[in-house]
């Protein structure tokens, strides 16, 4: 049913996510400006853009023994992983590869972020920047395992990894709607691996911005683009799994997509706000206690309800 | 170069700025936090994510070698100017931003020409590398700010002798890096870990201005910590307790000014704990509150948007999860080391119980800040506990910390600090106090 391999989608596919995600920045900076009591403007939403001449201005510092190779390749991860990552997900009819284990894909690509905040927490060789890549993978030691079930749950009840199969297999009844947890999961899963908001804990205040916190100019630019991306990866990705795809009455498919994508991104920005930072040694105990279990518990109804059929 | 130009321009618009606080600069924090909220200019809490550096507060001749190192670390093109009082915070942030978006930024070439009314609000400095040639080993010692990836040659011990050179600690070892390694030492459980020595403050982001905890770190666990005698040039003002200092030097003060003022004190702890605690939506409200208080807002419009701050922070189950059982701190220990204000009264002594009473005497006092009687600067707690010049409520708190942070994990501890956070020009005023006999 979806078109592939058209090769202006190649190109259209990172736009796009550039689109969602300055769309959200835009969104999170109006909130910021309300919550701080200054006029809503139009400036206000282009504002944050001014970090992008910022850092291709700023001169690059040299650290004493930093890790330049290493730290340079963590944080070029981030953004490029978010990016490939859109390769497999549709929008409307069309999807720039149509791989038989897209969500396969989609995974792997967001564990590369693992290593790439890892690294970019290396890299600097300062003590806090160090401290955020840990807590990067203590986060992911806890987010990690349940998302990987709430994208098995979405799988297993379409029968395959293929996201178009998953977003046809949705005849009217969204996954979101029968599978409720693994939803909420997977959204938890999408600010996890775009550390914003409630999971910004690998780029703490408390640690002096933990892992951004020796970087300036490009590559502060692309690890703060990388976050952004990723929550719009994340968002995009939710449409097709859980919430039917292109599939609507009345729009084109590619007009339901977007009403779609951009309703999950402003639940997500909504959300960064409303939660307070959450530590990971709490966190992990609540995933490996709490979601974990019903993460299986999720699976198990779609994986039964295939049986019976 | 046209379109340099431009860049340049553009990116002056939205300066991130690195805000430090001298000891001694309370009002001009306020201020400057104020503006920058209003003007939307970021606040970076690291040198490396600023380009205007704005340090608030009096000169302080021993902090200078670490202003130096901080400025050293950002990225150029960047600007430091200085606000010596409240006044001055909104022209030298204006000054900056126009030789931020100067074309050229005459590289090397140290430009005064940001003065402002008279007394040298903006410092002097060069837009650009003077010499091209980025500090090499600037980093072995920096630190007082944030990072420091210190090696451990055997001189550590020597070294917590705060010698008024914060930071200070060279290995004789060379090392590729001018860097020398870190010594594996013992963890908790037995693991063979190696030991980071890192300074907290004096000029960390959310953190009592000139406080300085030297700290080793195993991971991102604290396996011992020592506090530094608080770095003082001139006597100490301290900004959140001068109702109580005026009372006790026999001034007429109302009952409702020391309420407005407490309250306001309250905000602004909250703010920084709600800061380090990483909701930074709520820690706006907070500072806005303090400073819609410290405006002179009549109760009647403060207390409804109070009472729903109160409400919010207080009754978040989230945060009470997050926060719970960090920095343990009994009433009977509390009042053993001298504490008397909200830390003691807080029931269960865990950072929720010291939020939550700061938040209870926040609203209480905002319910006061109408009573007209006299202020009695000993039955009427300062914001931090009972005034005594000889050993103000904060020196209680401070002592206290070192014992605290052993054990917790870095984020755990930035919670403690601002949980109970002391402020280090109240120490001064002890000090100075105990000099002069």
């Amino acid at each position: 049913m979806a078109e592939t391999g058209t090769w202006w989608a190649l190109l259209v596919a990172p736009a796009m996510l550039l689109g969602f995600a300055a769309a959200a920045l835009a969104a999170d900076a109006a909130l910021d400006a309300r919550n701080a009591g200054r006029p809503i403007t139009v400036s206000t939403v282009v504002r944050p853009f001014l970090a992008v001449p910022r850092a291709v201005l700023a001169q690059p510092r040299r650290l004493p023994a930093s890790d330049r190779l290493l730290w340079r390749a963590g944080v070029i991860t981030v953004p490029v992983a978010a990016v490939l990552s859109t390769l497999v997900i549709p929008f409307g009819d069309h999807v720039v590869a149509d791989l038989s284990v897209g969500v396969v894909w989609f995974n792997a690509m967001e564990v590369l972020t693992w290593a790439g905040l890892w690294l970019a927490g290396w890299g600097p060789n300062a003590a806090f920047s160090l401290v955020g890549g840990y807590r990067f993978l203590a986060q992911g030691l806890a987010y990690e395992l349940p998302l990987m079930f709430a994208l098995i749950s979405a799988a297993t009840g379409a029968q395959s990894l293929r996201v178009t199969d998953i977003a046809g297999a949705q005849h009217g009844l969204w996954y979101a709607v029968w599978m409720p947890f693994a939803f909420v999961v997977y959204l938890a899963g999408v600010l996890a691996f775009s550390f914003l908001g409630p999971f910004a804990y690998p780029a703490g205040r408390d640690v002096a911005e933990g892992v951004l916190g020796e970087t300036s100019g490009v590559d502060r630019l692309l690890l703060e683009a990388g976050r952004w991306l990723w929550l719009a990866a994340g968002a995009a990705m939710a449409v097709p799994l859980f919430l039917g795809g292109g599939a609507g009455p009345g729009l084109p498919p590619w007009a339901w997509s977007l009403v779609k994508t951009l309703l999950v991104l402003a639940a997500l920005v909504w959300t960064l706000r409303r939660l307070p930072m959450v530590r990971a040694d709490r966190y992990v105990e609540l995933a490996w206690v709490v979601l974990l279990p019903l993460s299986v518990l999720q699976t198990l109804v779609p994986a039964l309800t295939d049986l019976s059929l | 170069m046209g379109l340099t130009a431009v860049l340049i321009r553009a990116a002056a618009l939205r300066p991130r700025v690195l805000l430090v606080t001298m000891p001694g600069g309370t009002g001009v924090r306020l201020a400057a936090e104020t503006e920058l909220r209003s003007r939307d200019w970021p606040s970076a809490p690291t040198p490396a994510g600023a380009d205007l550096m704005l340090v608030a507060g009096p000169d302080c001749s021993r902090l200078g070698p670490a202003l130096d190192r901080l400025w050293q670390d950002m990225p150029r093109p960047c600007v430091r100017v200085r606000a010596v009082t409240a006044d001055e915070v909104a022209p030298v942030l204006d000054a900056g931003r126009t030789r931020l978006g100067a074309p050229g930024g005459e590289p090397g070439e140290p430009d005064g020409s940001v003065g402002m009314n008279g007394h040298g609000s903006a410092e002097p400095e060069s837009a650009g590398r003077p010499d091209g040639e980025p500090a090499r080993a600037h980093r072995e010692e920096q630190t007082e700010g944030e990072h420091d990836v210190r090696g451990v040659t055997g001189h550590e011990e020597g070294e917590h002798d705060h010698d008024g050179h914060p930071g200070h600690g060279h290995g004789d070892m060379e090392m590729p890096g001018g860097l020398a390694m870190a010594e594996p030492g013992e963890d908790r459980d037995g693991l063979t870990l190696d030991r980071l020595h890192v300074a907290l403050g004096p000029f960390l982001a959310d953190w009592p201005a000139g406080l300085t905890i030297r700290v080793v770190l195993q991971g991102d666990v604290i396996q011992r910590a020592d506090l530094d005698e608080p770095a003082v040039g001139r006597p100490g003002d301290p900004f959140w307790s001068r109702p109580w200092i005026r009372a006790a030097s026999g001034e007429p003060v109302g009952v409702g000014e020391a309420a407005r003022l407490r309250a306001a004190a309250h905000l602004d702890s909250l703010g920084r704990l709600l800061s380090v605690a990483g909701w930074p939506a709520e820690a706006v409200t907070a500072r806005r509150l303090r400073d819609d208080l410290l405006d002179g807002a009549p109760a009647s419009a403060v207390l409804p948007r109070v009472e729903r701050f109160a409400r919010r922070v207080g009754r978040s189950r989230t945060l009470y999860w997050l926060t719970r059982g960090i920095g343990p701190l009994s009433a009977v220990d509390a009042r053993a080391a001298g504490v008397t204000g909200p830390a003691v009264r807080a029931a269960g002594g865990d950072v929720p119980a010291r939020y939550r009473q700061w938040l209870t005497d926040a609203v209480g006092d905002v319910r006061r800040m109408n009573a007209t009687a006299r202020l009695d600067p000993v039955a009427q707690e300062s914001p931090r506990g009972r005034w005594d010049a000889e050993r103000p409520p904060s020196a209680a708190l401070a002592t206290l910390l070192p014992r605290l942070l052993v054990g917790a994990e870095l984020g755990a501890a930035r919670l403690v600090v601002a949980s109970l956070d002391p402020d280090p020009d109240e120490l001064a005023v002890g000090r100075l106090e105990a000099a002069g006999g």
